[in-house]
């Protein structure tokens, strides 16, 4: 099964544009991934208008490779700067920065990259092991599964989101009603247009994606200052012996990989909790005398390879059912989806040459980081010193010209300036963006399957709880909101007696 | 003056209270025009976005009973953000706003580089040669990409300004 995918997907790959495409997103991911602010999100938003208009493996390699490199990218600033490029590499800096400290910035960066590298490659053996099997069990769904599949994937996005539930549970209700704006597929009527003409198909998913969190982040980074801070970095060259450095923390280095690619593949967890989580694990089963907080090697290897054997564990729900664990996976989907090939069993049934495809750009993306990315570090580290000043007009002018070029459409500007000004606001407020990005991509799928569960039902709602994986799915649906409302009241309780005790302490001194 | 995060939750309350009532309003009237409001699962389109709104509805209630009832928000206790800080993001986004405004009319090569400088001016860069040369170099290098490599045309304006590659 796993052997036929592969197989399949060959012809694809070995494609120079494939090749080429998947080791120039590892180097764009690396550069977006070490400017802190930016992220592979980030990346894969700002490249997704380009990559929508090429071959789909070549298209999936090039946005892949920016997920793996910009995970491994946040390192570089982490260790140098002591300023993480991205959430994801928060923890590294823990004993990366100390190691930076010491004269050992070569070293540290080098192991970040060659643990990044073997942990995605870990990452990749899990996603063709499991995805497959898994396909082949979803292909046994029918719409009920799926309708509680897609709610599952929202709740659970929404329930592990920075912020609240409840903003977490409004922002996908909201991406579920900008998914209904359009031609309704069932009866062919249209909701929600207007009477505007460009509004009949609904907005599109690269405007949504690039207003919501590139324009919003551009307006946040402007107001955060520092615009012209050019940081003092010296220039540093790793070699590839510190893939031996790594490779001598084996057992940390397998652990940390299984930790990244199992949080991974749940909905929402993704590869800052999974970080922490390994960095927690690595720290808790080392040696006192390996020092961890003070420069430990171990720091760096648990912390950079659970982080990108994340982004294979999310790839195996993202490609298995169609269900994205996080908002860059749910960018992926959207761009599959764009691209003319639909994830979920069908994919694996019908194109197994594509999902073969994905496969191999994944692993290749993984061998392409560990050597760009030693080679090349002084040039991320170069890097480093662009000022903000320059790169928020270009990264502007990116979204503008990309989400124009996707149908030449003024309309889609539009749509993309208004979604920017809605994330403003929303992140104003502190609600988090991704349910709603997941909510748009997973809101055809759960109304369209909804109204088949009803069409086939005889008995309405009941369809639900008459199938058995429906079934237990509306069970981790119900304990998922229950216990993370019982969560939130308890810290609300929290919150409000906080104050009340401090005024009691203030009035006892 | 200073706007808090409180104020903020506020506004997005009634901002998605105005969405919901959308909702229920283009039920009752565009789609009930239509014939696609009532009817089973397979006809009425109506069904499923009133019900999320239904459940927006009773979420929205939910957290603004938090925000009357709950705590305030720890950046509310230091009095929030200062208007004068949000001068310079609502510049950047209404030079970008103007930008994508004037880009159908003045073309691509004309508008970029003055919204690629007025943001650069923005964001404090002020010798004219930092600005210039990198706001025409980007911007050139930009077309080169989208209009060479991918085969988009851009917006050439009313003066029909398109590069032959």
């Amino acid at each position: 099964m796993f052997a036929d995918a592969l197989l399949a997907g060959l012809d694809l790959f070995l494609t120079p544009q494939s090749m080429l495409l998947t080791v120039l997103g590892v180097v764009f991911g690396l550069v977006i991934g070490a400017l802190p602010g930016l992220g592979p999100l980030m990346g894969i938003v700002l490249m997704l208008p380009f990559a929508v208009s090429l071959p789909p493996v070549a298209a999936m390699g090039f946005l892949i490779a920016i997920a793996v490199g910009g995970s491994c990218g946040g390192s570089v600033s982490a260790i140098l700067l002591r300023i993480p490029g991205t959430p994801l590499a928060a923890a590294t800096l823990f004993d990366g920065y100390p190691m930076a400290q010491k004269g050992r910035a070569a070293d540290a960066i080098g192991i970040a990259i060659s643990a990044s590298a073997l942990g995605g490659l870990f990452g990749g053996v899990v996603l063709i092991l499991t995805a497959p099997l898994l396909a082949s069990f979803a292909s046994n769904f029918a719409p009920p599964e799926y309708t509680m599949l897609a709610l599952t994937g929202l709740i659970a996005i929404a329930v592990v989101s920075e912020g609240s539930l409840l903003k977490g549970l409004i922002t996908g209700a909201i991406g579920l009603l900008i998914a209904t704006i359009g031609t309704d597929e069932f009866s062919t009527g249209y909701r929600f247009t207007f009477g505007i003409f460009d509004m009949l198909n609904g907005f599109h998913i690269v405007a949504i994606v690039v207003g919501i969190f590139a324009i919003s982040e551009m307006a946040s980074q402007v107001m955060g200052g520092g615009l012209n801070e050019k940081p003092d970095v010296k220039a540093v060259r790793p070699g590839f012996r510190t893939v031996w450095m790594t490779l001598k923390h084996w057992k940390n280095l397998l652990r940390s990989s299984t930790i990244g690619a199992a949080f991974g593949a749940l909905p929402g967890v993704g590869g800052t909790i999974s970080s922490f989580s390994a960095y927690a694990v690595a720290k808790a089963l080392s040696k006192p005398e390996e020092g961890y907080g003070a420069g430990a090697e171990g720091g760096v290897v648990a912390t950079e390879s659970a982080n990108n054997a994340t982004v294979g564990g999310a790839l195996v729900p993202t490609l298995a059912l169609g269900i994205p664990g996080e908002a860059a996976t749910a960018v992926l989907i959207g761009a599959m989806l764009i691209l003319g090939f639909f994830p979920g069993p069908a994919l694996f049934a019908n194109q197994p040459d594509i999902a073969g495809g994905v496969f191999l750009v994944y692993l290749f993306s993984n061998v392409a980081l560990l050597f760009v990315g030693i080679l090349a570090t002084p040039v991320f580290v170069w890097v480093l010193k662009l000022k903000k000043s320059y790169l928020i007009p270009v990264v502007l002018l990116l979204c503008a010209v990309g989400t124009f070029a996707l149908q030449s459409s003024v309309f889609d500007l539009r749509v993309m300036l208004g979604f920017g000004l809605l994330g403003i606001l929303l992140r104003g407020a502190g609600y988090p963006l991704a349910p709603l990005v997941i909510g748009v991509i997973l809101g055809p799928l759960l109304e369209n399957n909804l109204r088949r569960s009803l069409l086939i039902s005889r008995e309405g709602y009941w369809i639900f709880l008459d199938r058995p994986v429906s079934a237990t799915l509306v069970v981790i649906n119900l304990l998922l909101i229950g216990g993370a409302t019982f969560v939130t009241m308890r810290s609300l309780r929290r919150r409000r007696q906080a104050p009340l005790v401090a005024r009691t302490n203030d009035a006892g001194r | 003056m200073n706007i808090t995060p409180r104020q903020v939750e506020w506004l997005v309350i009634a901002l998605l209270v105005g969405l919901v009532a959308l909702v229920f309003q283009q039920a009752a009237t565009d789609m009930a025009a239509q014939g696609i409001a009532p009817g089973g699962p397979y006809d009425n389109a109506a069904a499923y976005p009133k019900t999320v709104a239904v459940v927006l509805g009773l979420l929205i209630a939910a957290q603004a009973a938090v925000q009357l009832f709950g705590a305030a928000p720890p950046q509310d206790e230091d009095g929030g953000v200062p208007l004068r800080k949000l001068v310079r993001p609502a510049a950047l986004i209404f030079i970008f706003g103007l930008y994508l405004g004037t880009l159908p009319l003045l073309g691509y090569h004309v508008a970029t580089p003055l919204m690629l400088g007025a943001l650069m001016v923005l964001c404090g860069l002020r010798r004219p040669l930092a600005i210039a040369l990198p706001a025409l170099l980007v911007s050139f290098g930009a077309a080169y990409v989208f209009e060479a490599w991918l085969k988009i045309v851009l917006p050439g304006g009313l003066f029909h300004l398109n590069m032959v590659w």
